[in-house]
């Protein structure tokens, strides 16, 4: 199926000596595409053409392109034959373009007069035109578009230069053997990207929970791709910022996540295209003046708050949840060092389209549900207060086959619920780094309600006595109002300053563990226990 | 912006422009990847006797003026100037103080035109009139009102535009060479690295990326790419490339001595484009110029800890492709400055981009490491188990670090302690490491298939 049409370009070459007049192709659309989204907001573009290549040399154009490629990045394979260059060109056919590539061209100045609004149109010829506003000379003299208070318009007899309707990209070939051929056109895209959400259902007992893991695709651009072959990546690649001809918008530590970087990417204009065509930033061109005494009348432009509506996209992205998509689990493989998610049939990703679907699905992994105090001391303090602490409920759960998971979690936010008699309830949420297989993590998901924790010190931390060591003897009273009992965990972590020190005194012996002193133990429903120790930091101890 | 190189013109007779030769004869461009080139205009002069002023069209916008040199062994050269007042409604008021402009009031009702003459008196904050012996503020009314200037002051101008001021002793027909340096055209090389993993090779193709943003389109030129650092005094590019230099060196493992047939200019290699080619404004025009097929190839993973502390979270190890551009290795070529993209084919055959890096100016023979992105599956979670005072002036750590390892096959992690005091030792280890230089130790560690290994070792450091 052949999309190409042979046409000639024009030859605009101003020496016609040396410019030969070379054939050009257009390829119009892509036969099929294939989009890999990563998480630093780009997509990895492969596209398949059927182009008919004359034997002669030729310009071979490709349309339908998506509009924030990275030139640099295009890569074009397939041919058949020498590649002499490779051009992408965006002197586009934009107001401002137009505007500047008129200047001494002649073109039709209409002018509405008031009172019936009869049009007058006087030839005119653009005297110049930049940011700064448009200059034209009439038989009358010199004036200045736009600034009478009369609606005025110009009209242009054609399009000047070598300005395209929209950026092109195009190879140069040499002559070869003429012949239909399928290229394969791949190329890095801004303005797509994806997260991973999971959704995990607790039992009630907090022993095990249903685990799905949503991945959501945005495409941000105006691009829409149809019957798109579509995968993800879940991994951290090192990315060279843009301005030193990398592919990262927002340099190497990208989060990509955040709506408000998104925002920063787009008011540093790198987002290309948006502000473009009949954007309000073209019409600004016109409004350059001389000074007037009334205020130029504000462009209006409208509101963009990327904060609003749950995407954290505003409602200038068309929020699309296909739910037909929602039932297929995508199928993981892995790619160099990453897992790449497959959606395993072709779909339409259209402009500003937001699609969902489900790559993990895991019932009954187990899960330990404990409560945790957390803090740090050191010989000048501590940090916690004495008032009465409400523990952090903690999730905890080690990533394997033999608990029911052993697959890898790309990064996301994790909501956690719990089936309960009256219904479902929400538990809390929090955020999940990547985790390969065999890693143990744990979410922290709220607060207790019904334990307080309140910390005494039977030695003040400035207790220094004649052996110059610092003690600080700690008294934790735990006040549980539970109906059972709880695992509670009091973690105390040390430094590279304080890692000599020792637990002397204590009623209950700690492990270590990940730079902390642990104490583990059940609290009996309804009751106060405690937890007392004294920590010693000799001196001198070693030096920061 | 509004800067005027001295203009004089008034003050002298000058015949009537002589030339606009916008033709080129030819044109030739050398490319620095400082965005910073040298242009050369050839043109056909035709010029008759006297002092004139010649006008070069076509000449970049972002010209440096002050490196303008005008060759034309026949003409006497007075000045040169490069003008770039532009003309903007706003200019044209401006310059129009104390001249006489005519306004042409609209009526509301009827649409009919009265015009009339005024004085431009002041454009402080709204251009203030004189009509006859009437003082008014320009559309203060806000009624359709036009202004209609009689001609452009003389040195307002629709572009940027270099002129030159000669003087003929008698009617020639000349070969003008017009040479400068500009902003706006600038080069790089972009790399694609296609890596085969399993057979341990890749496939690497170069491509020189120009882009000219200057403004101006370049017809039919000879191009030249120079590759190597330009010195740019007090520029914020010496900063950058500074930075640039150190960035890049970590992903240089050694320099190459090779020698390569490229030609070179002084200290630089330069890369001429063997067609001529036409330099768009707004594009970015790529000509190939390296690849090789079977370049031996090899993954690595490293990671590199700075100080002693533990870390509840595992920590992914670097991902680093390396590879040599010696001819042994199947490359055998210089590789100037730019940015390599790294693609590794996924289970059904199609390259996958896997991450970038950026190299320097990378003589052939040298090895290269390139960090791609983070292990997913591949990391290391370091925990301080204890820390001594040995005597006033050191320190001992003992440190443990768990590998995990979640692929399919056995890796080799290299992991490096960096920044450490002096008089450093190692006291004990689990694993036999190596002292990479006066302040870093690193270990080779394999970590089984769907396993983990640990790494333990005390150091001592004083100060």
């Amino acid at each position: 199926m052949s999309r190409s049409r042979i046409g000639w370009a024009l030859a605009l070459l101003a020496a016609p000596a040396l410019a030969a007049a070379q054939a050009e192709i257009v390829s119009r659309a892509p036969d099929s595409v294939s989009v890999t989204i990563y998480r630093d907001l780009f997509a990895l573009v492969t596209e398949t053409r059927t182009v008919d290549l004359p034997a002669e040399a030729v310009t071979l154009s490709f349309d339908g392109v998506v509009e924030t490629l990275i030139p640099a990045s295009a890569v074009v394979g397939d041919l058949g034959r020498e590649l002499q260059e490779r051009n992408y060109d965006y002197d586009q056919l934009a107001p401002a373009g137009l505007l500047r590539r008129s200047i001494g061209r002649e073109v039709v100045l209409s002018r509405v007069m008031p009172g019936g609004g009869r049009v007058v149109q006087t030839r005119a010829t653009v005297a110049a035109a930049d940011s700064h506003g448009v200059t034209l000379r009439t038989a009358d003299g010199l004036e200045a578009l736009q600034c009478s208070g009369l609606p005025e318009r110009l009209t242009f007899e054609e399009i000047p230069g070598d300005l395209r309707p929209e950026p092109r990209l195009s190879v140069r070939l040499a002559a070869g053997t003429a012949g239909r051929r399928t290229i394969k056109l791949s190329y890095i895209a801004h303005g797509f990207t994806w997260t991973s959400d999971y959704v995990a259902m607790l039992d009630p007992a907090g022993k095990s929970m249903d685990l799905t893991g949503w991945v959501t695709l945005r495409n941000l651009t105006h691009a829409t791709l149809r019957q798109a072959q579509v995968q993800v990546v879940a991994g951290n690649l090192n990315l060279i910022d843009v301005k030193r001809g990398g592919s990262s918008t927002f340099g190497d530590t990208a989060d990509f996540g955040d709506a408000r970087e998104l925002q920063d990417t787009r008011e540093l204009g790198l987002w290309g295209m948006e502000e473009d065509a009949a954007d309000t930033s073209d019409l600004e061109f016109l409004r350059g003046c001389y000074p007037l005494a009334l205020p130029k009348p504000p462009v209006p432009r409208p509101a963009r708050d990327w904060r609003a509506g749950a995407s954290g996209y505003g409602d200038e992205l068309e929020e699309i949840v296909v739910t037909g998509m929602r039932s297929s689990v995508l199928s993981p493989e892995n790619l160099a060092d990453y897992h790449l998610y497959r959606v395993p049939w072709p779909t339409d990703l259209n402009a500003r389209q937001t699609k969902q679907a489900v790559f993990l699905q895991k019932p009954r992994v187990r899960v330990e549900r404990f409560y945790a105090l957390k803090f740090w001391a050191d010989e000048h303090g501590i940090g916690l207060d004495a008032k009465p602490i409400a523990p952090a409920v903690m999730l905890s759960f080690r990533n394997e086959k033999a608990r029911g998971l052993g697959e890898p979690l790309p990064a996301g936010m994790v909501r956690v619920f719990e089936r309960a008699p009256e219904g479902t309830l929400f538990v809390g949420e929090s955020s999940l780094g990547d985790k390969s297989v065999g890693v143990p993590f744990e979410l922290e998901i709220g607060r207790a309600l019904d334990l307080a924790i309140e910390l005494q010190f039977d030695r003040a931390p400035d207790d220094v006595p004649d052996d110059g060591a610092h003690y600080a003897g700690f008294r934790f009273s735990i006040h549980s109002a539970k109906q059972r009992a709880i695992p509670l965990e009091i973690r105390q972590r040390y430094e590279e300053d304080t890692a000599h020190g020792e637990i002397i005194h204590a009623n209950r012996r700690p492990t270590r563990k990940s730079g902390a002193y642990i104490w583990r133990f059940d609290v009996p429903p309804g009751s106060v226990d405690t937890l007392s120790y004294t920590w010693r930091l000799a001196d001198p101890g070693p030096r920061k | 912006m509004h800067r005027i190189f001295t203009y004089l013109l008034a003050a002298l007779p000058v015949t009537a422009l002589a030339a606009d030769a916008a033709a080129d004869r030819d044109i030739s461009l050398t490319i620095y990847n400082k965005d910073i080139a040298l242009v050369e205009h050839v043109r056909p002069l035709n010029v008759g006797a006297g002092m004139q002023r010649i006008e070069f069209a076509g000449v970049s916008a972002l010209i440096v003026p002050e490196t303008v040199s005008f060759q034309a062994p026949n003409l006497e050269l007075i000045e040169q100037n490069f003008d770039y007042d532009l003309l903007t409604p706003d200019k044209l008021m401006e310059k129009a103080v104390g001249s006489t402009v005519r306004i042409v009031r609209v009526n509301p009702a009827t649409g009919a035109e009265t015009s009339e003459n005024a004085e431009v008196l002041s454009t402080e904050g709204g251009t203030v009139l004189r009509i006859g012996s009437r003082i008014e503020v320009l559309r203060a009314d806000n009624l359709p009102t036009r202004v209609v200037f009689d001609k452009v002051p003389e040195n307002l101008r629709a572009q940027p535009t270099l002129s030159v001021l000669v003087n003929a002793r008698a009617p020639v027909t000349e070969t003008a060479r017009l040479a400068y340096l500009t902003h706006g055209l600038n080069w790089s090389a972009d790399y694609v690295v296609v890596f085969d993993e399993p057979r341990g090779t890749s496939q690497l193709q170069g491509w020189i990326t120009l882009r000219n943003t200057s403004g101006t389109t370049f017809t039919n030129a000879r191009a030249q790419l120079v590759a190597g650092d330009v010195n740019l005094a007090n520029s914020e590019d010496q900063w950058w490339q500074a930075w640039q230099t150190r960035h890049d060196a970590r992903a240089r493992r050694t320099a190459g001595t090779e020698p390569n047939g490229r030609p070179r200019l002084g200290d630089y290699y330069v890369y001429p484009i063997a067609q001529r080619t036409t330099v768009a404004n707004n594009q970015t025009k790529q000509v190939s110029f390296v690849e090789a097929g079977e370049i031996k190839t090899s993954k690595g993973y490293e990671l590199t800890f700075y100080g002693f502390a533990s870390n509840e979270e595992p920590q992914s190890a670097e991902v680093r492709v390396r590879f040599s551009n010696s001819k042994a290795a199947g490359l055998g070529d210089a590789l100037p400055s730019g940015v390599v993209r790294v693609y590794s084919r996924d289970a059904r055959g199609q390259p996958q981009f896997i991450g970038e890096d950026h190299i320097g100016h990378t003589s052939a023979g040298s090895e290269l490491a390139l960090k791609i992105g983070d292990a997913f599956d591949v990391t290391v979670q370091p925990t301080l188990d204890k820390t001594t005072a040995i005597s006033k002036r050191s320190n001992e750590y003992e440190m443990s670090y768990l590998l995990r390892n979640a692929r399919a096959q056995p890796v080799t992690v290299t992991l490096r302690q960096d920044g450490l005091w002096r008089q450093n030792s190692i006291q004990k280890e689990s694993i036999k490491g190596r002292r990479t230089d006066a302040d870093s130790f690193a270990w080779d560690i394999p970590v089984p298939a769907n396993g983990e290994a640990t790494l333990t070792f005390t150091l001592r450091q004083g100060w």
